[in-house]
């Protein structure tokens, strides 16, 4: 682009344009930074050479620069002089050296690492940086207490590893015809690649007349552009799947070819749960056409029985298929339609049209790259909203079932799986595991602590075989540490990139308390949040324009690397994650144990001359170097150059990479991990394994209703949050760009009813409320709109931050979360996965309560954005 | 000489307001104010009611009411039918955001350039930079990136669409990509009894 030394508009200013990458999501759009010949960032574009985000950036991607120059962000090393800790007390900061910084973090950390390396508690939330965020297992520490596992995918993941052996789940823009979106808003307005999931659909929608259909509780974007919306009773979105399933079946609108010939759907399953095996351990099907059993791979088979009743081995069993078949038996539309609110001639209609769009009765094919491929243009895809309930895993697994009924799994036009990062171009995430069958990978983010007794973490991940951490266990043991046999106190935080007192579940208070009875937190971050308020020492890190890092999350449709680098030197004295984290393990006597840790989670060990070698520090140029080369062996010159190394996923990989491998429509892990889970809590004598949630442990899902549904019937509505694309993933709600549009929302500037419902309830739009749930509450304002299912309140995110010293952060009423349950009871026995919705009661105040009356809420800015002149731009 | 236009691709415009700080970061605008928005609007009853997302800015008008009630001649018309306001000559009269049928102006005032974009009354090294190409008092709007255009280059809130829902280009090219469109898809224009002739066209109204 050409420099205008006249110029007011900021791109064409004289300066230069520098290549790199977007961190204001964990996801990793490439762009282009333009810097005045002052030295002065002032544009930032999307990268046009990038076939994943084309030149395109998100809003949050657009505000990148108000980031960098945020007037709160912490300029140097500082220290607490205020011994008192609380939400509003004042830390009283006061700027130290680097040197001082490191003696006394090091200190407190040595203290405790070599007294029991339980007490110390990490917090590390750096997607983009895996090596950082994994730090913790150079000195075999288990804890964890971020948000990640909570308000990510805690089921969402295993399942995806199960299923595709892969990270998360896409639907195919190149092929797809008929996008079925539940409680998500890929390719709209969140999740994968914002921007350029957008672009991809958005082009399907437009040029291929793509039809889209949502079902949610609430008019969400996805919804607005779908030529229906489908509104749904919150935490029902399972049985929802499983009425489809019904249909599906009873109807034989299946792809029963691929059942047979690329999932274990025919492998017989006995009463008991587990496969039936001959001596040897190989699993038994039945053939119709010898009409006797015989071995999975026996290459005498005629025709591979879904359904039927047999004996075999002297066990009574069934194939998978058939055992699926009797749960829906009671599954019908007209069943589920009283829970769900979804009328069953919507359900029965959306089946055929799954089946019509799948192109099973045409057995359509397509060829690819010399490949001829079963071509099925429909897929059921889901994320945050409709699967983070109590009863996950199940909930994954049955939308899973719509796709595997359809065949559309992993093929053009379907649901695909998505790997997190392949680290290197012919890297293959898939495997063959046991009897035929694709090798499963539930822990995505690799190895978890094992079972032990008493256990080795506070949050009690040693009893959740396939989980991802749950953090808000920490409280459940917090309360009762006896109860769970802990014999450790952790007191010791360290926090790097993570805001778990934004967004823990449950009520702030308790979180407040357990952040009390810690002796020593240091916090690694940019800017003030509700977490950095209880440090004792803050440590300042540069930002995404003054940084190396070398990064890919989760693209749908793309692969390969993409290079963050320096557009300016740093601001302030603030120094990279690695430099923070290398000088803590020198001093600590650990730097070549995270070296390893290095090696391993950055995937080195695959090229050895990679390796991070003991005894060196290595920056973050020098990490994002290797990753770069580990790709595709360029050097960082030829990153510098191209910014990345973005290209369409290799088709390969992309479409049935398990090609001879059998997927798990059937997951008997469940009962095998249950069993041994089980057996070894009875060999300890774990006291509380009586209350072990071992039900939830399920081969094939189930209608069992989530426990949110049997609350008290005070509590008469259900409470769910939302976010959308400004709001997509970590905070930006301090960003003055971002505040500019998200509270002019309406939709994201009140706690959002039905008007049926809330003429119902005696209110009107503008009143304040109070709204309770059994487990916490919040105070906020009402607003109305045809576009919520009339059993919800809805509230955004943008409403979720709390009062304190918090720069430009505007607080509001109380955080969502806080009425969520925390317990076990509400928590996935197999994953760890807690409830997400809640049941609440609402009551009219006259005022606000003190605390939102002092200024500087978000409903003072809300009504500032407002007044007549203002530019409010929504009616 | 081209006739620059713009049309907004109603299906396509998931209303994520990245056009919106897109045209914030080009140019460099204080807190509050907008070249462009998106305006959401719901219509229908439960369950059959959907929303639609509704990008604007300044229509460019043929017959702009603002320009024609500009006492100091500060709006004007480029040749190639970009709307200006010249910040030298602009007295701030408003006369112009009265005219607007479309809300389309903004007042700068000046205390907006005092309290700066995160109101702690110091501005950030890219407000400093950015600030100097307004006047305060000025009654200003969008110039579809006037500068860029002459550069060859699309506006910036065209070039950040996701979805790209904005598309730009010279209405009297027959084969440019908006001529085309207002033409097969039977483009609108926003309130046509105004008689503005704008040259900001909408389609796909039934999303």
């Amino acid at each position: 682009m050409a420099a205008n030394p006249k110029a007011v508009h900021n791109s064409i200013k004289p300066g230069k344009w520098v290549r790199s990458t977007c961190k204001m999501c964990l996801h990793s759009c490439t762009n282009l930074i333009h810097v005045t010949d002052d030295g002065v960032i002032n544009k930032v574009e999307g990268d046009p050479t990038n076939p994943s985000n084309r030149g395109k950036l998100c809003p949050k991607g657009n505000s990148a620069i108000m980031r960098h120059y945020d007037p709160n962000r912490f300029k140097q090393p500082l220290k607490r002089t205020n011994p008192e800790k609380g939400p509003n007390v004042d830390p009283m900061w006061e700027p130290i050296s680097w040197d001082e910084a490191f003696d006394i973090v090091a200190g407190k950390l040595k203290e405790a690492l070599e007294d029991d390396p339980r007490r110390i508690v990490p917090s590390i939330e750096d997607f983009q940086k895996m090596g950082v965020w994994n730090w913790p297992l150079a000195f075999g520490c288990g804890n964890f207490f971020q948000s990640g596992g909570t308000m990510c995918g805690g089921a969402y993941h295993p399942v995806n590893g199960y299923v595709h052996s892969a990270f998360a789940g896409a639907n195919d823009a190149k092929y797809c015809n008929f996008w079925l979106n539940d409680g998500t808003g890929d390719g709209f307005s969140s999740h994968l690649h914002a921007a350029a999931q957008s672009a991809w659909v958005a082009e399907a929608r437009s040029e291929r007349g793509m039809k889209c259909v949502t079902v949610e509780p609430r008019l969400s974007i996805s919804a607005a552009k779908s030529e229906q919306w489908i509104p749904i009773k919150p935490a029902t979105d399972r049985q929802f799947a499983l009425s489809l399933c019904h249909v599906l079946v009873n109807e034989n609108w299946c792809d029963f070819k691929f059942l047979r010939k690329d999932t274990n759907a025919p492998y017989l399953v006995s009463d008991d749960g587990y496969f039936v095996k001959n001596s040897e351990g190989k699993i038994y099907v039945w053939d119709t056409v010898a009409n006797q059993p015989k071995l999975w791979d026996d290459p005498t088979i005629g025709k591979l029985a879904l359904e039927g009743h047999y004996t075999v081995e002297g066990k009574a069993c069934r194939p998978a298929f058939q055992r699926f078949k009797d749960i829906l038996e009671d599954c019908s539309p007209e069943v589920m339609e009283p829970l769900t609110t979804i009328p069953a001639k919507t359900v029965r209609e959306l089946a055929k049209r799954f089946y019509d769009e799948s192109g099973i009765a045409q057995d359509l094919k397509i060829e690819i790259d010399g490949r001829i491929l079963p071509l099925r243009p429909a897929a059921y895809n889901y994320y945050r909203g409709a699967q983070g309930h109590k009863l996950g895993f199940q909930t994954n697994h049955a939308f899973k079932m719509v796709n595997f009924l359809i065949g559309s799994i992993d093929t053009p036009g379907g649901h695909m799986g998505v790997t997190l990062d392949d680290q290197w171009v012919d890297n293959s995430h898939v495997a063959m595991g046991e009897n035929g069958m694709l090798h499963p990978t539930p822990h995505q983010l690799g190895p978890l602590p094992p079972f032990a007794w008493p256990p080795t973490t506070f949050h009690l991940i040693n009893y959740f075989p396939v989980g991802v951490h749950p953090p808000h266990l920490n409280m459940v043991v917090f309360e009762d540490p006896e109860k769970y046999g802990v014999d450790f106190k952790p007191d010791t935080m360290v926090v790097c990139h993570s805001n778990p007192i934004w967004a823990m579940q449950g009520p702030r208070e308790k979180w407040f308390e357990y952040m009390r009875s810690f002796k020593f937190i240091v916090v690694v971050d940019i800017i003030p949040t509700e977490t950095t308020q209880w440090a004792d020492v803050i440590m300042p890190s540069n930002d995404v324009f003054e940084s190396w890092n070398m990064t890919m999350i989760e693209p749908p449709h793309t692969e390969g690397m993409c290079m963050r680098q320096p557009v300016t030197e740093p601001l302030y004295d603030t120094k990279s994650e690695e430099d923070i984290f290398n000088e803590l393990s020198e001093r600590l006597g650990i730097l070549d144990a995270y070296n390893e840790v290095q090696n391993m989670v950055l995937g080195f060990h695959h090229k050895p001359e990679l390796k991070l070698q003991p005894g060196t520090r290595y920056t973050d140029k020098e990490i994002a170097e290797r990753r770069g080369k580990l790709w595709n062996d360029k050097d960082l010159d030829w990153y510098i150059e191209h910014g990345h190394s973005v290209t369409e996923r290799r088709l390969d990989k992309w479409y049935r990479p398990w090609e001879g491998m059998r997927l798990h429509f059937y997951i008997e892990d469940m009962v095998t991990l249950r069993d041994d889970l089980k057996a070894k809590m009875e060999a300890h004598n774990v006291p509380f394994r009586h209350e072990w949630a071992f039900d939830d442990y399920q081969p094939l899902p189930t209608a069992r209703l989530d426990p949110v549904h049997e609350e008290p019937p005070e509590y008469d509505l259900y409470g769910m949050f939302y976010k959308d694309v400004q709001l997509n993933f970590g905070e930006s709600l301090s960003n003055p760009w971002i505040q500019d549009i998200v509270y002019r929302d309406p939709v994201h500037i009140a706690l959002m009813l039905n008007p049926a419902t809330a003429e119902k309830k005696g209110l009107k739009p503008m009143d304040i409320v109070k709204v309770e749930s059994p487990y916490g509450m919040i105070y906020g304002r009402i607003g109305v709109s045809q576009g919520w299912q009339p059993d919800t309140l809805g509230v955004s995110n943008a409403l979720s931050r709390t009062k304190g010293k918090l720069g430009g952060v505007k607080h509001a009423g109380g955080h969502f979360n806080d009425l969520l349950p925390y317990d076990l009871e509400n928590t996935d026995g197999v994953t760890g996965q807690p409830e997400t919705v809640c049941k609440v009661k609402i009551t009219k105040l006259n005022d606000w309560p003190q605390f939102l009356k002092d200024g500087g809420s978000v409903y003072d800015m809300i009504d500032e954005l407002s007044e007549p002149g203002k530019g409010r731009t929504h009616h | 000489m081209a006739r620059w236009g713009m049309v907004f691709d109603l299906h396509r415009c998931i209303g994520c307001n990245a056009c919106v700080i897109g045209c914030k970061q080009e140019n460099s605008l204080p807190d509050g104010v907008l070249f462009t928005r998106t305006l959401s609007e719901e219509y229908g009853v439960y369950p059959t009611v959907n929303r639609v997302y509704i990008p604007t800015l300044c229509n460019h008008c043929e017959d702009a009411p603002c320009e024609k009630v500009c006492p100091s001649g500060a709006t004007y018309t480029r040749d190639d039918g970009i709307v200006m306001v010249d910040s030298d000559k602009c007295i701030g009269c408003g006369s112009c955001a009265v005219a607007c049928p479309y809300d389309q102006r903004n007042e700068l005032k000046a205390d907006l350039f005092k309290n700066g974009l995160f109101g702690e009354g110091e501005l950030t090294p890219f407000e400093e930079q950015g600030y100097i190409r307004f006047t305060p008092g000025m009654v200003t709007k969008c110039d579809f990136c006037s500068g860029r255009v002459d550069e060859g280059l699309d506006p910036a809130c065209v070039v950040t669409c996701p979805t790209d829902a904005r598309i730009f280009g010279d209405l009297d090219d027959p084969d440019s990509k908006p001529s085309k469109l207002i033409r097969e898809k039977g483009g609108r224009a926003p309130l046509p009894e105004k008689n503005t002739k704008p040259k900001v066209y909408y389609v796909n109204w039934t999303t």
